[in-house]
């Protein structure tokens, strides 16, 4: 039975994230007993989707071994230059368009630079992509000095609103999750895997490694640019400063997820799972109506927990 | 008589039910802070936790919810969601941002939610704000400043952070009363972040640079900063605005300042709270009573403390901690008369 479940925690890194998900969902309903309406339950999906785009992006990054601290500062251009897009265009349905399309182009931008400075030029990742993401966050500063700037409502109620009889949001989580699961089955994604395992091996056995980790950072920037236009449907406006919180949080969303920030192991369902435990938490915290004073220490205690329970997985995964 | 006693129950009924349905008398509101950097907004939370056990006494049971934290916008966006999914009767929000909160403003007003901001304007229509007309509050207190200099000197002004709203309606409050003095020359325009120390730093490069001023306009805790600087420079001749916190009113009676100082009252989160209680009860506002850029303010009164009245305001809070501020919270009875029909 123990064998068992530790080589189920090897294939299935995110097998501990499951489960603290589940506990928390549980704990969550008895706090808040509205919480398995579909209404309450979609109003958390929509809360907690961007730090849950941002940390799909992540993960690819993460597999590869490097990691992306401009994701944040990605997601706050793509805010900004997509609501000044729209409204500089007058809010008409040609503007939208625009606006998004040239929103995902900042994102893939951003993430080709990071990935050209990191995978070609062989710059340290992590002051490589810190720089960069002052670099981004200067940038979404020039472009909307004061938070402001509208979208049409018609954005905002659409984001908010139902296709098919289903919320958009959910759409939004659906089409990713189907998006990841194509990722994962292109020799790209092995790659990518391999790459994070051993770079040297990978490279040696003629893996691209250094195309491999551009692609990382352009899925990276990608999915982070999501992410700022679901803010956009979220917030109806512009805000520079408004993705800053969401790149640690997409890497603590990674790691509770149970992907390793060396490489290699893990994957997107983790990363989905540790971002909604990551705002499951708030809620927890929320609803159990703690004094103010303790809310911080009380989040970072259960983060800590969280953590803690991935560790006892990964020693049994390394005992097998 | 079966007809009469029937409608006679059935008034009864009826009368029972309207009174039921009016005089709902158990609200719950939450309370929405995004950024707990200084005691300022501790106090606005303690005032309103307060201002809705007072409501007892009017037979009234006010519960509070609050969520106080530092949060960017999407995480304080989150905690107004929580409020909607558990059916408060009404929100009242610091707001961290003036624009981004449309969206869900409009889903807690479809859901019958009353939302009010306060301390910051915000631009939905679905919702009001009450609390102080910053550009008023800039005004008063350059009023003061043009006044003591009898309408003739050199002025500089040390502001907040460049780029906030707050920070650009004071300036433009400033700007304009110092527009209406020809005598009133501002040298120089600083930012200081509102932070004292930085403020302090800013006072002394100033009076280095520009040794003949003689006023200066200065926000909030800056103003303590900017006092410490003239004071070690000796510069007493200076006139200067000042804050509110009860440290500052200390060495302010001590040195005897020439100073003056517009309140920013942390009451004014007890004051919304008053406010969307009566709102809760059915009260109407007057006609025409919506003001500001966005058309959905009620503005409260700001008080001014100078040499008039010092020693007043002095006194009453002196013996509390030196964190905290002068407050004033308008109270049910001043909100119906101010802002409620009859």
């Amino acid at each position: 039975m123990k064998s068992t479940l530790r080589l189920s925690g090897h294939r299935h890194p995110y097998l501990m994230a499951a489960v603290v998900f589940l506990v928390l969902c549980v704990v969550n309903a008895i706090l808040q007993p509205s919480f398995l309406k579909f209404g309450v339950a979609t109003s958390n999906v929509a809360a907690f989707l961007p730090m849950a785009l941002v940390a799909i992006g992540q993960t690819y990054v993460v597999l590869a071994s490097d990691i992306d601290l401009s994701a944040g500062a990605i997601v706050s251009v793509v805010n900004v230059v997509v609501v000044s897009i729209i409204e500089g265009m007058g809010g008409t349905g040609a503007s939208i368009a625009a606006g998004l399309t040239l929103g995902i182009a900042v994102g893939l931008i951003c993430g080709a630079v990071n990935g050209l400075c990191v995978a070609y030029l062989r710059f340290q990742p992590i002051v490589t992509t810190f720089a960069t993401g002052i670099v981004f966050a200067g940038f979404a500063l020039w472009v909307l000095p004061e938070a402001g700037r509208q979208v049409p409502p018609e954005f905002y109620l659409a984001y908010a609103g139902t296709v098919l009889g289903v919320p958009t949001v959910l759409w939004i989580l659906l089409a990713a999750i189907a998006f990841a699961g194509v990722i994962a089955r292109t020799r790209f994604y092995q790659a990518l895997r391999a790459t994070g395992g051993n770079i040297q091996a990978a490279y040696q056995t003629g893996v691209p490694v250094a195309r491999v980790r551009l692609r990382a950072y352009l899925l990276s920037g990608l999915f982070a640019a999501l992410a700022g236009l679901a803010l956009v449907g979220e917030t109806a406006s512009g805000d520079p400063l408004i993705g800053g919180a969401l790149t640690l949080a997409s890497v603590t969303a990674v790691v509770l997820g149970g992907t390793a920030l060396s490489g290699c192991i893990g994957g997107v369902a983790g990363s989905i799972l540790g971002a909604f435990i990551l705002g499951l938490i708030n809620n927890v915290i929320f609803f159990a109506q703690l004094p103010f004073a303790w809310q911080g220490l009380i989040q970072g205690l259960i983060i800590l927990a969280a953590l803690a329970g991935g560790v006892v997985m990964a020693r049994g995964r390394q005992e097998t | 008589m079966s007809r009469s006693f029937l409608a006679v129950s059935f008034a009864a009924v009826f009368a029972l039910a309207g009174t039921l349905a009016n005089a709902k008398d158990t609200f719950t509101i939450g309370l929405s802070n995004g950024w707990v950097g200084s005691e300022w907004r501790t106090q606005m939370i303690d005032e309103a936790e307060q201002a809705a056990k007072e409501w007892s006494k009017r037979g009234v049971t006010v519960k509070t919810i609050a969520q106080s934290a530092n949060v960017d916008v999407p995480g304080q966006i989150a905690q107004i969601r929580n409020f909607i999914n558990q059916g408060v009767d009404a929100i009242i929000v610091n707001p961290n941002s003036p624009t981004a909160f449309d969206p869900i403003f409009a889903q807690a007003k479809a859901r019958g939610i009353l939302v009010i901001s306060t301390d910051a304007e915000v631009s939905s229509k679905d919702a009001i704000y009450v609390g102080i007309d910053q550009k008023a509050w800039a005004m008063q207190s350059a009023e003061w400043l043009a006044k003591t200099l009898k309408g003739k000197g050199n002025v500089v002004a040390i502001n907040g952070v460049a780029g906030h709203p707050a920070n650009q309606m004071r300036v433009a409050g400033y700007k304009e009363v110092f527009a209406k003095y020809p005598g009133i020359r501002v040298l120089n325009e600083v930012n200081a972040n509102w932070d004292q120390a930085q403020g302090q730093q800013a006072m002394q490069n100033l009076l280095a640079t520009y040794p003949q001023i003689n006023g200066v306009w200065v926000q909030d805790g800056m103003a303590a900063g900017a006092w410490r600087a003239l004071t070690d420079a000796k510069r007493s001749d200076v006139a200067a605005t000042g804050e509110i916190r009860v440290d500052f009113l200390k060495t302010w009676n001590d040195r005897k300042f020439n100073s003056g100082a517009s309140v920013n009252p942390p009451g004014c989160m007890a004051s919304a709270l008053n406010v969307a209680v009566l709102r809760l009860q059915g009260r109407q506002f007057k006609d025409g009573i919506f003001k500001g850029q966005y058309g959905n303010a009620l503005y409260i009164p700001i008080p001014l403390i100078d040499s008039s009245n010092f020693q007043k305001t002095y006194e009453q809070v002196k013996d509390k901690p030196g964190y905290i501020s002068v407050t004033t919270v308008v109270t049910p009875e001043q909100a119906e008369q101010m802002f409620f029909k009859k």
